[in-house]
């Protein structure tokens, strides 16, 4: 676990795809703004030339377009490792509210319209996907991944809402499942996303997967950060996760420079995701990080 | 969730998918599980039960609760019409046990700072309410118990809509009256837009708007804007504003503006949402010192009330229906 060559600062997905978790006038603005992929793909070139060497990538309905349009530029693509966060929760929630998830995967399954490529139709197909719930994980994780089959993917995410009922529930066996098919299967670093980072770094001690990759929240305000903003400071300090942090402006609540002044104040801090939307955000972004973080961006470009 | 607090264990689970209860088993290996809600509340001794079933089975399950003298937690809206839950609330008044609804959205930060700004009461007499509950999810016809009348109830207005009526009574009180238009689009039993003028006891008058069938609502958003003799209110998913004519009962004068990160509670275990850790929170809590919660059966009656109201006025061309009181 932990990846000894994990980029500094990665490229968020949010504002490609009209998610804003303060303002969701400002998600509406971005979605339309980003219609066109050519405008995704001027800002991740834009961030690219600034030294960014690592994109976020949910399983957005658009993320296929996006990954596409990134194989019509080879020396981007090149220049990329991408990091899929998976899976698109919102879509799942709103239709396992309606037939329930199993019903939810298998339709997404069937409606990926490659079913020949997935090895569940090896193991006996939808009859036995049905009763085995860890053929349905490693099944949705196909699915969800398809839009990245021949990226650079250097890890993948699990969705904090995944890893955190995960951790409600105390479903270690999820957590091994998920672990070893991301490693073996996609050859990437198995990773997760959560709201409750010292809840997971003691779960995860005691049911020994040492030092993983989390993703989580760090801001000034501790917006996002349970059960307390000291005690995931405390977690940083004393446990061996390694941190790739989000919502380091709590969504835009704080200006760069008072939120990476803050970040970077931290005992340690691995990895950065930044959202950015236009090109003087992405300039003040990458200059605020360049002001406190002192391992950025010579080790970066 | 409720597995994630430490006061309170999953201990077992009903349902009649056999494929869902298999994939909870493999996981959960500790876990009793039953095909029958009645099997396992006669099997189990359990201190609570949390209902998250089709809004048709609702109170048939709580009911079930309720004679073994276990408190619940029901999923929103209470039943597919008002009429569904009489029994229900008539046992509950007759032998009391600690009982929820789960409109979670008053758990919410900005909306819980909207509850105390009219508590509070700096705007004087309210006057005129507008408000409005859109998400863009529904663009072609929908599949499932949701879209059939007879298990849901109904469409966007009972569905989704329900967060908001439940916030409008807990800030305003009860509704008096409603006159209500609904209209079908993508959907041929329920409806896909709603609409209702609104007469609150308290004599505050306003409308509500709703639709699931409005592009460019990636996650369902609430507004509520009310005005008042001092000044002015506005409640969203992201901030609460108030504006003041000058300085009253400890709000200032001009514009006061607090944003989600500035009034964000941090929760023992976020899993989807603070609100849902304090909802369960709330409810657990209660059990454990017999006490009532403010979300109850009885308050989400009346939100179903509203709801048929606003049915019964759109199929009678929008005249004005009176609410009775016989909750």
């Amino acid at each position: 676990m932990a990846l000894s060559d994990l980029d500094r600062v990665v490229l968020g997905h949010n504002p490609f795809f009209g998610v804003d978790h303060l303002s969701q006038a400002k998600a509406a603005e971005r979605d339309a703004k980003f219609q066109a992929v050519d405008g995704i793909l001027e800002m991740v070139r834009f961030a690219r030339d600034n030294g960014v060497r690592g994109m976020m990538m949910s399983t957005h309905p658009r993320a296929s377009l996006v990954a596409d349009a990134l194989r019509s530029d080879p020396p981007l693509l090149d220049s990329l490792n991408i990091y899929p966060l998976l899976p698109y929760i919102a879509k799942y929630v709103r239709q396992s509210n309606e037939k329930g998830l199993v019903n939810v995967v298998l339709d997404q399954v069937k409606g990926a319209g490659v079913g020949q490529t997935l090895s569940m139709f090896t193991r006996g197909g939808l009859a036995v996907l049905r009763k085995d719930v860890q053929e349905i994980l490693r099944t949705l994780i196909q699915v969800e991944l398809l839009p990245f089959r021949d990226l650079r993917v250097k890890a993948v995410f699990l969705h904090d809402a995944l890893t955190d009922l995960g951790l409600a529930l105390e479903m270690r066996g999820i957590f091994e499942l998920y672990l070893e098919e991301i490693a073996r299967r996609y050859e990437a670093e198995p990773a997760f996303a959560t709201k409750n980072l010292p809840l997971l770094a003691e779960k995860f001690r005691a049911w020994g997967f040492e030092k993983p990759l989390v993703l989580t929240h760090f801001n000034k305000v501790g917006f996002n950060m349970n059960p307390s903003r000291q005690a995931c400071e405390r977690c940083l300090a004393e446990s061996d996760v390694q941190i790739m942090t989000m919502g380091s402006l709590a969504s835009g609540y704080l200006k760069p420079d008072e939120a990476y002044r803050y970040l970077f104040g931290l005992p340690r801090m691995d990895s950065v995701v930044v959202g950015v939307s236009t090109r003087a955000h992405a300039e003040e972004t990458f200059a605020a990080i360049g002001r406190y973080w002192s391992a950025w961006p010579a080790s970066a470009a | 969730m409720v597995n994630g607090l430490k006061s309170a264990d999953v201990v077992a689970a009903a349902d009649p998918a056999r494929d869902l209860l298999q994939a909870l088993q493999q996981s959960m290996p500790n876990l009793a599980t039953y095909e029958d809600h009645e099997q396992m509340l006669a099997s189990e001794s359990l201190d609570a039960a949390v209902i998250a079933a089709p809004n048709d089975l609702h109170v048939a399950i709580s009911l079930a609760c309720v004679a073994k003298r276990v408190p619940f937690l029901v999923e929103k809206p209470l039943c597919p019409r008002a009429a569904d839950a009489r029994e229900l609330l008539l046992k509950l008044a007759e032998a009391p046990l600690t009982n929820a609804v789960g409109y979670m959205g008053r758990h919410v930060d900005v909306f819980v700072k909207g509850k105390q700004i009219v508590q509070d009461q700096p705007l004087g007499k309210l006057v005129h309410l507008r408000c409005s509950m859109y998400v863009g999810q529904l663009f072609k016809r929908g599949k499932g118990w949701r879209y059939e009348k007879d298990k849901s109830g109904g469409g966007v207005l009972i569905t989704q809509n329900s967060h908001l009526l439940d916030h409008l009574q807990w800030y305003f009180g009860p509704v008096e009256w409603v006159s209500g238009h609904v209209k079908s689009w993508h959907s041929t039993q329920v409806e896909d837009f709603a609409h209702a003028y609104l007469g609150f006891k308290s004599g505050l008058t306003g409308y509500l708007d709703a639709s699931w069938s409005i592009r460019h609502y990636r996650t369902p958003e609430i507004s509520i804007d009310v005005h008042g003799e001092n000044g002015t209110l506005t409640v969203t998913d992201d901030a609460v504003r108030l504006f003041l004519d000058r300085e009253r009962n400890g709000y200032p004068a001009g514009w006061s503006t607090w944003r989600k990160p500035d009034l964000y509670r941090p929760v023992p275990i976020d899993v989807g949402g603070p609100e849902y850790t304090r909802q369960d929170a709330e409810f657990i809590n209660a059990v454990a010192a017999g006490r009532m919660v403010a979300c109850d059966v009885r308050s989400a009656y009346h939100v179903q009330q509203v709801i048929d109201a606003v049915y019964e006025s759109s199929a009678a061309g929008g005249r004005r229906v009176v609410i009775s009181g016989d909750a």
